[in-house]
């Protein structure tokens, strides 16, 4: 167990640095931004409005974007950079370096993320709703960050490939396909914040919500996790001359 | 010097390499490759692109062998966590976590490999000389530094196989001196080290027994003395520009360290078997006959031609 806190804590400082974590306030202005937006759009309430705005901008811009430039630097990056090596090789087991990785990412999205859209609701008028979108976004986050560091440790071309799965896979395919929409991070982490609040505009019927929702994207995380890890172990580290 | 077969294998191998061949799509990185590596310091030569790197990188389990076998203290790099207890290396790579300081990197190693205590992460920062920089980020470290800051993470962990490849890039002489005594040193101790690189000099500076490969094959093994006479003693042209070029083409042509004088002009081209003899006898011939000498230049030195010799 000690080893996921160490690698958590040397995710943490060496995978977001500080360029990186101001690239974080992007997404964290956005949310924002599109909680400023509720005012101007007029859905009927301000929970319904704030829920239409919620839907386009936080739980299919701001929540996937953000965790793909963490997600991505948790594993991606390292792998790509060729500094994985000082965690690879070592004694440790594999499933302590994904654990610490996703650990650190989770925590981070979460906070930023979590915390952002948690204002935004606030910023909206409907500071009521503040705590389930938090608790929703954190854990779409945990499940995000997952998948991400599972496609870092799948590909060299991560982002291009987070980007298909988010464009392709779950806004084109999921809104369209049950199946995907019920394993989509994305699609979820909106279905868990509609169960836990009265947004029935948010209400998708074939996919869970509320803590179903949250357990569903517990079972993402994890298959996801346990992926990053049996590939970790059979991860070609070659140098740039290779 | 002895082939491919006899001195490319350590008496008490702790690195064995069975016929092991690399590729990366069509380009073939290693060939076939058996060799060992055994306690004490052992130094991998050869040209840019002969496969040291790749080679470093099966044997320490980040790489995956195409075909062949890899054993190191006993076991797969790859799959046992107890060999990868035993092993670290410091890559060519110059990338580094920027964000960390060399402190939190060789600690952070210290913590995965459970070193205890804050004398290990010291001594490891001393041995290299970063000690009084151990605060800075490395991402504001020259290539030396940050080469050296590496090497301080892979010997906080106190390993019985030390893979460097080309670990003194970047370092300045007086870094250079004392890594190569560094590394002597942890050789000495019974660790084995395996250096690469592609300078001569550096590697007979390093090590007494070296290994050399070419185009992803094993080349020359063996002590460094023979490698070097392999090396010096071999056909190689002298261009060499002078007065009364003809009358210093025929005394040159009765020497026994030259093989053939071609003149073109001012120039002569002359081959030879013995370049260290010719360097004596040249200003005497030329003296003698009453020639002035403007240059004298190989004409493939180059060490990438030297290694092509050697593989011919």
């Amino acid at each position: 167990m000690t080893a996921v806190v160490h690698t958590a804590r040397y995710a943490a400082r060496a995978c977001l640095p500080r360029r990186r974590r101001l690239g974080l306030l992007l997404p964290g202005l956005g949310a924002l931004l599109f909680g400023m937006l509720a005012h101007v759009v007029d859905a009927g309430t301000a929970e319904e409005s704030f829920a239409a705005v919620a839907t386009v901008g936080l739980f299919a811009i701001v929540l996937p974007i953000g965790c793909l430039v963490i997600g991505d630097a948790m594993l991606g990056t390292e792998v790509r950079g060729g500094t994985l090596h000082f965690t690879w090789l070592s004694p440790v087991p594999r499933w302590t370096i994904v654990a610490g990785r996703w650990a650190a990412g989770t925590i981070a999205a979460s906070l930023v993320l979590g915390t952002a859209c948690a204002l935004a609701a606030v910023v909206a008028g409907v500071p009521g709703v503040a705590p389930p979108l938090f608790l929703a976004i954190s854990a779409g986050s945990a499940a995000y960050v997952a998948l991400f560091i599972m496609l870092g440790a799948i590909t060299r071309r991560a982002v291009v490939w987070s980007l298909g799965v988010v464009v392709l896979g779950e806004r084109l395919l999921g809104a369209a396909l049950d199946g995907v929409a019920q394993l989509s991070p994305g699609w979820l982490s909106r279905t868990a914040f509609t169960g836990l609040t009265d947004a029935t505009d948010l209400f998708r019927a074939g996919v869970p919500d509320g803590w179903a929702a949250i357990g569903r994207l517990a079972l993402v995380t994890a298959i996801c996790l346990a992926v990053a890890a049996w590939r970790l172990s059979s991860l070609r580290l070659a140098g740039r001359s290779e | 010097m002895t082939g491919a077969t006899g001195a490319a294998f350590a008496a008490d191998p702790t690195v064995e390499v069975d016929n092991v061949s690399a590729w990366f799509g069509q380009k073939v990185a290693l060939s076939e490759l058996s060799c060992s590596f055994g306690p004490g310091l052992t130094g991998l030569l050869g040209p840019n692109g002969a496969g040291k790197t790749t080679l470093l990188r099966i044997v320490t389990g980040l790489l995956p062998a195409s075909k062949g076998r890899i054993k190191v203290a006993g076991g797969d790099p790859r799959a046992d966590a107890k060999v990868r207890a035993a092993l670290a290396l410091v890559p060519e790579d110059e990338a580094v976590p920027g964000p960390l300081t060399p402190r939190q990197l060789v600690q952070y190693r210290a913590d995965l490999f459970g070193v205890v205590g804050r004398n290990a992460v010291d001594h490891a920062l001393d041995q290299v000389g970063l000690l009084d920089v151990a605060h800075r980020r490395l991402e504001g470290f020259s290539k030396g530094m940050r080469q050296r800051a590496k090497v301080a993470a892979a010997l906080v962990t106190d390993p019985t196989v030390l893979v460097l490849d080309e670990p003194l890039n970047g370092a300045d002489p007086v870094q250079r001196v004392n890594l190569i005594t560094l590394f002597r040193r942890l050789g000495a101790d019974g660790r084995t080290v395996i250096v690469s690189s592609h300078v001569l000099h550096e590697v007979e500076r390093l090590a007494e027994r070296i290994i050399v490969l070419v185009n992803g094959r094993l080349a020359a093994a063996g002590d460094r003395r023979a490698i070097r006479d392999a090396m010096v003693d071999r056909p190689r042209r002298v261009l060499v520009r002078a007065t009364q070029p003809r009358f210093l083409g025929a005394a040159l042509v009765e020497q026994e360290s030259v093989t053939g004088v071609t003149v073109d002009g001012d120039d002569l081209t002359v081959a030879t078997s013995r370049a260290g003899e010719l360097a004596i006898v040249l200003p005497r011939v030329a003296k003698a006959v009453g020639s002035r000498l403007h240059e004298v230049r190989p004409l493939d030195e180059s060490l990438e031609s030297i290694f092509r010799d050697l593989v011919r």
